[in-house]
């Protein structure tokens, strides 16, 4: 299947470095050059002002360590560790959920839907999605024969939930479970960036 | 035409597949989209039940399942010597260039080094008729090994031509072809043989020979003979490791095949670690020069467990069959059993006794009846033999279990391991009342002609006061050691010199390791001597305590460690001095 | 690991025990792991056992008390169960299914592990032979343990074994070189008073911030106890073979673990082994036991203290059984010294360790160290029936060298096995009470010595 632009953003997130990470994510999600730029350059701001932040803690905490036992100050850094790798995963999905649904967003629904299908092995399927993303999702349904969507809506930042007609499948493919199964695995490539665990 | 198939159903060793109607039983086949090893166990319709020899873990439905058209089979040439084999005929060392420190999955090896060269010294010539296993030439495997090239008992013979001279050629090479009507089939220096079927023979011999191991309680007392089965069951912490090893490193055979089935992977590594440094008693040369090593310890996957025994019985057999004499050491029996058990389970199978398959007692009797000296097929003549000596774990050590029970209906020789014996440190914990030797009339001929004509009566006499000690001790743990008369208190304490000086041997002791036949006698006739003496000096008057205070009394316990085997005449002497001091507590001259 | 879904599956057919059979299913693989979710939105781990013709069956870690037919769902997630590792696992605790329990957050993964490992290549394993200096005499001079060795100690309930093993992790954690060294201790189903006895006792000592702790304590889900021992395992390979330290694993109690297994092979109506047991009980304790090791070409070791309670203190029932087949020795703790308020109760006659050849000796203990050790065993041996004899015709009815291997057998148990629980003895101290005891008997007595060392180190006239 065609690689849809969340699958490559995670990919790069893996592989690249911090600058093209984030205009990955921008790119993917607002495909557009303009917007790119803009967000790029905020959330480059706030992601540097969340790594001096990090740092700033820890440093406080090293200097805690004097006088105090050394697991007790580690533990404190991976709790200041982890606060600073969740507020990127914050800010991430900030942008995501603000991004506009264009026609670039289209193809990413689209190709969240051809994943899911192939994955459950049946376009019989009804979808869910959020209030915002129900006519992108809408109108791509026209490619998967015998398809509906559901006229509930369902809490997430964007992507489908598919459940089968026949038989009792479901796939989650919101952009939410994405991100979920993809922060263990991107959670090492971010804190490096704060030159921990090297 | 090959099978091809699809997995239905997984569950840890066992995989079924559908479209398998061209697949033939015991049919290796390939598993997955890893393509682990596995060999079809069960046909039912097109549907094929099979057990696989890798880890199954990730294994789904709907992969593919391909047919190899072969039984399972073993590589059979010049390269297997000093190889250290998984249970199918992998080679470890191989698999870790592929893997690394673990052991991975899929990973396909040859056997042996097919590119190697050997130097071949024909002694066939074009012209010849030959027929299946008849020798054509030999390699010089390892320096303790000459291998021969026979034609394979699966090859028609036939003419030969086109042989190739003296020489350095690898396993690939032609090295002749053979005529037969019409057919010209060509002779490499390797064949394949199903590790199921056992290797063709002209005849079977009585087994005469024994087995020298150089272990006191087993020579001298519950000898195997060559070509022979033996059994050795004991709960764990007896020692039937140690034993076992003791076994492969010092029985007279020119081939050993160990088989760690479902194991300790140290123990194989140790086997690994101390062989090359080991030096065989008769040769001078690294042990491991004549040993093969089949490791499926009990962390692999529990189906190669089962496959493990047949290789390395079928490698034997081929060793057998250029007239060497082979002993092949399994352990453990029980736990190739207990893979049978599995394998069972997952075949829904009726079970037998403790969840065994009925079929058990076959499958162990089939094993052992591939034990035996024999007259080779072929010419020249040879005699060959394989001794096969299992191990026997039973569980709680209790022999009554199905496996041990089982086992000593095929076996000749059982040496029953005692936990109490273990636990007092008298090593090897082999339990002088229970276990027996079928072989003892049949081999006092050799001991008689190579060591001496007494040896039959004294062994018989030595084992007279083991026995007499054994009732004896009752009424000691009864009535306390006051209640027995001077002459049965002797017997005592020269049952205790018997066990100290002669069943006890230290494994870990450079010189009481291995201890030659003739050292073996000279101690057992030193004991049974000093015992008539010690009677005769009794009557005569002597108290107990001197004999027992005799200064030579820690010589002779000692002398199994202290005198080499090249030291006999420090044996005569140790003789002399105990008819010495005899002479001086009796105050009157001994006669012998 | 990847960032595949996997699809959640509502079509439950069974519910036994701790098992939950899906149908409908036609994209699971053997081993996957498995997220349950209940109706409540509850979230629960588990495995496929088996997986063919549309059904799949699957165990539940986390117990399925709650689960209903219908409104739960199994997602196959696509691989096998992994454990997250990284130097920073180091000094901190986790539940039985490898989650912190220490309100921190997830280790920031180096690598994610297979926690079922893989077999270790005999071929590429390295003989364990480093000596360690426990500190414990009864272990030091007479059941040595080494580096890469399984040696587990069989206890009975309410016995000192606990005490034992923390002062081993304690003692050998000390003992100098300037290699790493790390203890992974796991909670299989003990006490919380037992679980926190270890976690003090590693913190008083210093070892805490080198230490990993899997804490499933007596009130967790039993089925997670077939994973604890798993994760502890993957993450001391990671440690030993990836960053090159010795690790000692306390697994205690595996007793418990061998229970759960029995409770999953009930729910699956497989034919039962000994005692209700599976009959693959003996190879599944081995994937455990033989995890311990070191390997060619790596600087870390991994050595476990497996610590197991016999059932009414039988060494034959199935579990110590089994263990002691797979296992290079074992320390056994008796009932009687117990009593007598022996600490360590070590039963010596029933204990062995398989690799103390190798590991003792010149260049390591001292050159006389097997043989006055044999002789110690030989002496203590008989000391046992002098004093089964005593009982019968009392000690009148001894010979004179019978009441010398009494005195043997009283010394061997008040100044040799006696020692307090901080009492660290060094080799030395330990040989010369063994050698203290030997000098008790007769030079003629002793048979497994050789001469020259009685004449170096015998003290008796």
């Amino acid at each position: 299947m065609t690689n849809s632009t969340i699958t490559a953003t995670i990919d790069k997130i893996l592989n690249q470095t911090e600058k093209s990470i984030l205009s990955d994510i921008s790119s993917e999600l607002s495909n557009s050059r303009q917007k790119l730029d803009d967000s790029v350059s905020k959330l480059e701001a706030e992601y540097d002002k969340i790594i001096a932040d990090g740092k700033k803690e820890a440093d406080k905490i090293e200097k805690q360590i004097v006088g105090g036992s050394d697991i007790e100050a580690r533990n404190k850094q991976l709790l200041a560790l982890e606060s600073s790798v969740n507020r990127v995963f914050a800010t991430a999905l900030e942008q995501i959920t603000n991004s506009d649904r264009n026609s670039d967003y289209a193809n990413l629904i689209n190709s969240l839907l051809e994943e899911s299908t192939q994955i459950l092995g049946t376009t019989e399927v009804k979808v869910f999605t959020n209030s915002k993303d129900r006519d992108t999702v809408q109108s791509a349904l026209s490619r998967f024969p015998g398809s509906e969507l559901s006229s509930e809506n369902i809490d997430c930042i964007g992507g489908v939930k598919l459940e089968s007609k026949v038989g009792s499948m479901k796939f989650d493919n919101t952009i939410d479970a994405k991100i979920d199964r993809l922060k263990p695995l991107i959670r090492k490539e971010i804190a490096s960036k704060f030159g921990v665990n090297e | 035409m090959t099978a091809q198939g699809r997995i239905v159903w997984v569950s840890g060793p066992a995989v079924r597949a559908d479209g398998m109607a061209d697949a033939k039983m015991y049919e290796t086949v390939t598993v997955g989209n890893s393509k682990l090893v596995g060999e079809v166990i069960r046909l039912t319709g097109d549907v094929a039940f099979i057990q696989v020899y890798e880890s199954t873990s990730g294994l789904k439905p709907g992969e593919p399942v391909v047919g190899t058209g072969n039984p399972l089979s073993v590589l059979l040439g010049p390269g297997i010597i000093g190889q250290l084999y998984d249970g199918i005929q992998r080679p470890l060392r191989e698999l870790s260039k592929a893997s690394g420190s673990f052991i991975g999955k899929g990973i396909t090896t040859t056997p042996v080094d097919m590119v190697k060269t050997y130097h071949f010294v024909p002694v066939a010539s074009n012209g010849d008729d030959v027929l299946p296993g008849n020798v054509i030439g030999t390699v010089q495997e390892t320096d303790l090994i000459e291998h021969s090239i026979m034609v394979p008992p699966n090859h028609p013979g036939g003419k030969i031509s086109n042989i190739v001279s003296e020489g350095d050629y690898n396993l690939e090479t032609e090295l002749a072809t053979a005529e037969k009507d019409g057919q010209n089939v060509p002779l490499k220096m390797y064949h394949k043989w199903p590790v199921r079927k056992p290797r063709p023979y002209l005849k079977r011999y009585d087994a005469t020979v024994p087995l020298i191991t150089g272990q006191r309680v087993i020579d001298t007392f519950f000898p195997i003979a060559k070509g022979g089965t033996g059994s050795i069951p004991g709960a764990f912490g007896t020692g039937k490791t140690v034993t076992l090893h003791q076994i492969a490193k010092w029985a007279d055979s020119q081939v050993v095949v160990y088989i760690g089935c479902g194991e300790r992977g140290n123990e194989m590594t140790e086997v690994l670690v101390e062989f090359p440094h080991l030096k065989d008693p008769r040769s001078g040369k690294p042990l491991m020069d004549r040993t093969v090593l089949v490791a499926n310890t009990s962390n692999m996957p529990v189906a190669a467990r089962e496959a493990s025994i047949y290789t390395g019985v079928t490698i034997a057999e081929y060793y057998r069959d250029m007239g060497k004499d082979v002993v092949l050491v399994a352990d453990s029996t029980s736990r190739w059993a207990e893979a049978l058990r599995e394998m069972s389970g997952r075949l829904e199978e009726m079970p037998a006794e403790e969840g065994y398959p009925s079929y058990l007692a076959s499958r162990l009797a089939e094993f052992y009846e591939r034990a035996g000296r024999v007259r080779a097929s072929g010419s020249p003549d040879r005699d060959g033999s394989v001794t096969l000596i299992g191990a026997v774990s039973p569980s709680g050590g209790d022999f009554t279990e199905p496996v041990t029970t089982h086992t000593m209906r095929f076996i000749k020789t059982f040496w029953a391991l005692d936990a109490k014996l273990a636990y007092s440190r008298h090593y090897p914990s082999i339990n002088w009342m229970n276990s027996y030797s079928g072989y003892l009339a049949d081999i006092a001929k050799w001991w008689s002609e190579n060591i001496s004509e007494d040896w039959f009566a004294i062994r018989n006499e030595a084992y007279g006061i083991l026995q007499r000690e054994d009732t004896l001790k009752e009424i000691v743990k009864l009535l306390g050691p006051d209640a027995l008369p001077d002459e049965e208190k002797l017997i005592l304490e020269i049952a205790r010199m018997v066990k100290i000086g002669l069943l006890q041997q230290n494994s870990f002791d450079d010189v009481d390791t291995y201890c030659s036949a003739e050292k073996q006698f000279k101690l057992l006739k030193l004991i049974v001597d000093f015992y008539k003496l010690g009677q005769q000096s009794l009557k005569e008057g002597t108290q107990l305590s001197a004999i027992r205070e005799l200064p030579v009394v820690p010589s002779i316990l000692k002398a199994r460690m202290d005198i080499k085997d090249d030291e006999m005449p420090k044996l005569d002497k140790l003789e002399s001095d105990m008819k010495e001091q005899f002479k001086n507590i009796s105050g009157v001259k001994v006669t012998n | 690991m990847t960032d595949k879904g996997g699809i959640q599956y509502s079509n439950i057919a069974e519910i036994k025990g701790p098992l939950v059979v899906v149908d409908d299913v036609d994209n699971a693989a053997f081993d996957e792991l498995v997220e349950i979710e209940t109706i409540e939105g509850e979230r629960r781990l588990g495995k496929v056992l088996e997986v063919g013709n549309g059904k799949a069956i699957v165990q539940v870690f986390e117990g399925t008390t709650g689960l209903s037919i219908s409104g739960t769902s199994a997602k196959f997630v696509g691989k096998v169960m992994e454990m997250p590792v990284s130097k920073d696992v180091l000094g901190r605790v986790f539940d039985g299914l490898g989650r912190p329990k220490d309100g921190l957050p997830d280790p920031i993964a180096d690598k994610f592990i297979d926690i079922n490992g893989e077999p270790m290549n005999p071929e590429q394993r390295e003989y364990p032979k480093d000596f360690i200096q426990t500190g414990v005499s009864v272990i030091d001079g007479l059941v040595t343990l080494v580096r890469g060795q399984k040696l587990p100690i069989f206890s009975g309930s309410g016995m000192s074994h606990n005490l034992l093993a923390a002062q081993i992790a304690r003692q050998a954690s000390v003992v100098g070189t300037n290699d790493d060294f790390a203890v992974v201790f796991a909670a299989i189903g003990v006490q919380y008073s037992e679980a926190e006895y270890f976690r003090k006792s590693l913190e008083e000592s210093g070892a805490l911030k080198r230490s990993v702790l899997f804490l499933n304590t007596a009130d967790d889900p039993a089925i997670e106890r077939i994973i604890t021992p798993r994760v502890a395992l993957t993450v001391a390979e990671y440690l030993a073979f990836d960053l090159g330290m010795h690790v000692l694993v306390i697994l205690t109690d595996m007793t418990n673990y061998a229970e759960a297994l029995r409770e999953i092979s009930a729910a699956r109506e497989e034919v039962p082994g000994r005692k209700g047991y599976p009959g693959y009980l003996y190879t599944d304790l081995s994937t455990i036991y033989e995890r311990a090791g070191k390997l060619n070409g790596r600087k870390g070791s991994v050595t476990q203290i497996p610590i197991l309670s016999m059932p009414s203190d039988d060494i034959t029932h199935p579990i110590p059984d089994l263990t002691g087949y797979i296992t290079e020795g074992q320390i056994v703790v008796g009932r009687d010294l117990f009593r007598q308020g022996v600490y360590p109760p070590i039963n010596i006659l029933m204990s062995l360790s398989r690799l103390m050849k190798d590991g003792i000796g010149e260049g390591s203990t001292r050159e006389d160290h097997a043989e006055v050790a044999n002789q110690v065993y030989d002496a203590y041996s008989r000391a046992q029936e002098v004093r089964a004899l005593a009982g019968i015709v009392g000690k009148a009815g001894l010979t004179e060298i019978d009441l010398k291997y009494m005195d043997v057998g009283d010394v061997f148990e008040k100044e040799f096995l006696t020692q307090a629980t901080d009492e660290n003895r060094t080799i030395e101290e330990t040989l010369a009470i063994l050698w203290k005891i030997v000098s008790k008997l007769p030079k003629n007595e002793i048979t497994k010595i050789k001469d020259k060392f009685v004449d170096k180190y015998y003290q008796g006239e």
